[in-house]
């Protein structure tokens, strides 16, 4: 993807958040002109850009868009709800296909006919039938980036060719090939962007030749920078140019393409001395060539060629000749100045031989090069409407204060077009109409100087620019020191005009403070760091084995010191990271506001959203996760929690509805609170639901308390909506809530009092980055099982522990704990091993709502760790959630206690 | 060197201009509104200026009224936007443009009439 692009993509979504916000803000001050001002420059600016590329489809959405906004602004259409709800659908679209260009760098075809629509849609709102045409333009107006055939005016380098490629390309061209020469220069970063621009530029279609060469003298080796592209690409290809557009089509900023006329290749070369040039033979030939005896002189120049060194310059024009006597033998205009081209061993002029069209041998003697033409027929098209706006301008009313800035302008303008058009001589005549101009403060002077220099040239434009061809030589120079004369006053003389609009303190833009960094390099540091803390724990265990096995005990302690320093460093450095990757939660707040806007509007409900403690920050993971989860229960609690307005009157509440979505950290947990003021969950018919549902028994809806009722929503499948809405209530409500905060050691709390409202809380770790395990030992082996599942370590005496039902199970503070061996849980054979007071050590883990007791041997210390996930075949051994490196270098497999039990 | 000053506040639209004439040899500074383009101006003014119509603090218009009111500056300018309506032209020579080209700009188009309001870059 080109960096243009990159910055659209990017840029763009920044507008269309931008009019988002804009639009919301909109709907509570509809009125609003400065709002809707900068909300049409948004909208407007975006079709701008995008006209850029060719995106018919995104352009034609946003310049509806824009035409609507433009409509609202002026007053021509009222503001109203509908018409947001189609501009942020038209956003939406447009933030769709802005993803697609990112994904697949380009947009399916499928989306014209939605585009269409949709801007259809946005055209009817306003109510005059303007519309169909201006989208028209639009769409013509985006075929153009394309074509980038900048014609500088400098000759191709085309003798660098090798003759028999050149001739091999003439031979295609005179099949009808259209020949295209390439300059591809690379951007500098290009690496970077996954660029390979070799590969690119060999896969060229219809590529002939090619060749590559530095874009500056080469600097010392030391001072090169190998990451940086400093190649340029020279191509000669015969593909055709749709198809050459097409190819560089992500980079048509990099890319040069000048069409190629055949008989440009044609150019001799060798060496010109040795070898005797034939004064003779040119004469010969063109008295041969003039009575039109082809064959007499194919003889002759084979004669010639047979008698030369292949080497020779001569040798290698006589090619051409014979190459061009065979492929175009009409062209006998193109013989002779080949044949002429012999006399001075000179390149044969084949612009002029293209230009004027008169065979004139003559011409080819005067030593005019393409590259002295200074102004190709475009630019001599554009030079005239040029001069037609001057005139213009100067006819314009007088604009009081700018006037004579005005008339400089025009001066300024066109003494460029007097020295790009190489008329030096006019120069002096415009400099002083442009004096006495500003004297007389008129534009009458220039008006007259215009009527005077420009009348007449229309027609003779190029013919005139040749003529002056010689005087270009030096014209160059003297254009360069244009832009001295150009600032005549140094911006201090003119302290007093400065402070008049000079630097204003709100204007000073600040400079980004942050930085983008790619994520996965964040995450390299982090698994570095991780590294670096595990292995910084060796120390320890290397100043004991200094001590006890070598006895030096002072070094012992010197490691010791060491060790301190370095693992506060260390622990630093963590948390210095895991700072990095902390990120606001209104990243993921921020769609709340749209969402419950479109959900209640949809639904007749009316809500107010609050959002609270937006800058609390988490880990970039957790507050990913945290998305999908919200996004659920805000649906739920819309659809579900709130009563229609006329309902919530008949309560005694206020017709609108409060959602409060409420962040802050407790220690080292973030806490996210929703809180909605609606009708609140009925235990009574949770209960029943769920028995009707069969998910509890008799005796369970019996017995179960209104809070396990209500907690019961979190069971899956069940789902309290009578209809399924279109909005939530597909049965896979809260359970998939409860699940996914849990997947990153989350809590989920729910509790309502019914006619009252209803209150969830999420409690979800600040990081995920560190784990915190206990270390058991059974079997001989270590484990480590997450300290979030532990609830507690005891020893229970071999006595206290009951067999029922074949499982064994134990009494802990008035609750039966059912026991289950890790041995077994993981296959294997051996019993536990009580201690010298014949208890048993039982990890209790939590399981849910459960808890279940584990038998171990013994239990060690808890540490924290960097898990590392299981990778490769280890993915599928679905009892460890992963692996992690001690201190001493052992590694330490953390068990998954859910998938075990 | 020929400077140039482009006067947009959209970045996509600066950084396609940047790379037409910065490709042609020139040497180019971005500003983002009017009053920063101002700014920049008083500093060091500048061989041409680009400027778009729309942008936030002060329009294209603004800054070329501001620019041709101080008689020291007298650098052409080329209005760049995306209106084509012929009152948009006039009202543009009006502030000051020399030339104004509808966007999206093609580069040799932007080029050509570079190359005539200032001359080749070198």
């Amino acid at each position: 993807m080109s960096p243009l692009l990159e910055q659209f993509l990017s840029e763009a979504r920044d507008f269309l958040q931008g009019i988002g916000e804009k639009l919301m803000e909109l709907e509570d001050a509809p009125a609003d002109v400065e709002l809707m001002t900068s909300l049409f420059r948004m909208v407007h600016t975006l079709k701008g850009n995008s006209g850029l590329f060719e995106f018919p489809e995104m352009t034609r959405v946003l310049h509806a868009g824009e035409d609507l906004m433009d409509a609202v602004r002026q007053g021509r259409v009222d503001y109203s709800k509908e018409l947001a709800d189609r501009l942020l659908d038209a956003m939406d679209f447009v933030g769709m296909l802005c993803d697609e260009i990112e994904a697949k760098g380009g947009i399916g075809a499928t989306h014209a006919a939605d585009s269409a629509r949709l801007a259809e849609s946005l055209r009817q709102l306003i109510a005059t039938v303007e519309g169909a045409a201006a989208v028209a333009v639009a769409v013509a107006l985006i075929k153009t980036v394309a074509d980038v055939a900048a014609a500088d005016g400098r000759p191709l380098p085309l003798a660098d060719i090798p003759e028999d490629v050149r001739m091999n390309a003439y031979r295609q061209a005179c099949d009808g090939a259209v020949l295209h020469w390439l300059d591809y220069a690379p951007a500098e970063e290009c690496f970077f962007q996954g660029d390979d621009p070799f590969f690119q530029a060999r896969g060229t279609p219809g590529l002939l030749w090619g060749s590559i060469s530095a874009r500056q003298p080469w600097p010392p080796l030391a001072a090169l920078d190998a990451y940086r592209c400093a190649l340029d690409f020279h191509l000669l290809s015969a593909a055709p140019r749709a198809e050459l557009d097409e190819y560089y089509r992500y980079m048509p900023d990099q890319v040069r393409m000048v069409p190629v006329s055949p008989l440009a290749l044609a150019l001799p070369a060798g060496d010109p001395n040795g070898g005797p040039v034939y004064e003779d033979f040119v004469v010969d030939a063109m008295k041969l060539l003039d009575a039109g005896h082809i064959e007499g002189l194919g003889r002759s120049v084979h004669t010639l060629l047979e008698l030369s060194s292949p080497y020779l310059w001569l040798s290698s024009a006589l090619r051409w000749l014979l190459l061009l006597m065979e492929l175009a033998p009409e062209d006998r205009k193109a013989f002779g100045t080949l044949i002429e081209s012999l006399r001075h061993l000179k390149a044969p002029q084949w612009a002029d031989h293209e230009l004027d069209g008169t065979a004139n041998t003559a011409a080819s003697t005067i030593a005019v090069t393409a590259q002295e033409s200074p102004l190709t027929p475009e630019e001599a098209a554009a030079l005239q409407a040029l001069v037609a706006v001057q005139r213009e301008i100067l006819n314009l009313p007088v604009a009081a204060s700018w006037q004579m800035g005005r008339i400089k302008g025009v001066a300024a303008a066109l003494s460029g077009c007097l020295k790009a058009s190489g008329d030096l001589a006019a120069v002096p005549g415009l400099e002083a109409a442009t004096a006495t101009a500003l004297e007389e403060a008129a534009t009458a002077p220039l008006l007259l100087w215009l009527e005077g220099k420009f009348e007449q040239q229309p027609k003779s434009a190029v013919a005139e620019t040749t003529a002056v061809a010689t005087a270009l030589a030096t014209g160059h120079e003297v254009a360069s020191e244009r832009p001295a004369a150009a600032l005549p006053v140094g911006a201090e003389t003119e302290g007093d005009t400065k402070l008049g609009f000079g630097r204003r303190a709100e204007d000073v833009a600040a400079g980004p403070k942050s930085l983008k960094v790619d994520q996965t390099k964040i995450d390299r540091l982090m698994n570095l760091i991780g590294e670096m803390v595990v292995s910084k724990n060796a120390l320890p265990y290397l100043a004991g084995r200094a001590e006890t096995v070598f006895g030096v005990r002072d070094l012992a302690r010197e490691i010791k010191s060491q060790y301190a320093v370095i693992n506060r460093i260390a622990e630093e450095m963590q948390d210095a990271i895991m700072q990095v990757r902390m990120m606001p939660v209104s990243f993921v707040f921020q769609r709340f506001p749209r969402l419950v806007r479109d959900i209640s509007r949809k639904l007749g409900k009316e809500v107010n959203l609050v959002l609270e403690g937006e800058d609390t920050e988490a880990d970039k993971n957790i507050i990913e996760s945290l998305g999908d989860p919200l996004v659920h229960i805000v649906r739920n609690s819309l659809d579900h929690g709130f009563e229609l307005p006329a309902v919530r009157l008949a309560a005694g509440k206020p017709a609108a509805g409060t959602l409060t979505i409420r962040a802050s950290q407790e220690s080292d947990r973030v806490v996210i609170e929703i809180r909605d003021d609606g009708k609140g969950i009925d235990p009574m018919t949770i209960k029943r639901k769920a028995y009707e549902k069969g998910l509890i028994d008799e005796a369970a809806l019996e017995r179960m308390s209104d809070q396990e009722a209500v907690n019961l929503v979190f069971a899956s499948g069940f789902s309290t909506m009578e209809v399924v809405s279109d909005l939530s209530g597909r049965g896979v409500g809260m359970d998939v809530v409860r699940t996914a905060v849990e997947k990153v050691n989350g809590i989920v709390t729910l509790d309502s009092e019914k006619g009252k409202g209803t209150r969830l809380r999420l409690s979800l770790p600040l990081s995920m980055a560190v784990t915190n395990v206990m270390i058991v030992e059974s079997d001989g082996q270590i484990f480590g099982v997450p300290m979030d599942s532990v609830v507690e370590t005891v020893r229970v005496p071999k006595s206290a522990i009951r067999t029922i039902k074949k499982s064994l199970a134990t009494v802990l503070r008035g609750r039966i704990v059912p026991l289950k061996s890790i041995n077994t849980l993981l296959g294997l054979a051996t019993a536990p091993k009580a201690n010298a007071n014949d208890e048993l050590a039982v990890l209790v883990v939590r399981l849910g709502d459960e808890s279940v007791g584990l038998l171990v041997d013994d239990f060690r210390e808890t540490t924290d760790i960097i898990l590392k996930p299981m990778t490769g075949v280890l993915a599928r051994l679905v009892a460890y959630s992963g692996s992690a490196l001690m201190g001493d270098g052992s590694v330490l497999m953390v068990l998954n206690v859910k998938e075990i039990l | 060197m020929r400077r140039i000053l482009i006067v947009d506040d959209a970045a996509t639209v600066r950084m396609y201009h940047r790379n037409i004439l910065e490709a042609a040899g020139y040497a180019v500074e971005e500003a983002v509104n009017g009053v920063e383009a101002l700014e920049k101006a008083l500093q060091a003014p500048f061989d041409l200026y680009v400027v778009d119509i729309n942008m936030p603090k002060l329009d294209g218009y603004g800054f070329l009224r501001e620019l041709r009111g101080q008689d020291f500056f007298q650098a052409p300018a080329i209005m760049v936007s995306t209106e084509a309506e012929s009152s948009d032209h006039q009202q543009a020579y009006v502030a000051g443009a020399n030339a104004y080209l509808v966007k999206p700009v093609k580069p040799d188009h932007l080029l050509t009439h570079v190359k005539l309001l200032i001359g080749v870059a070198a």
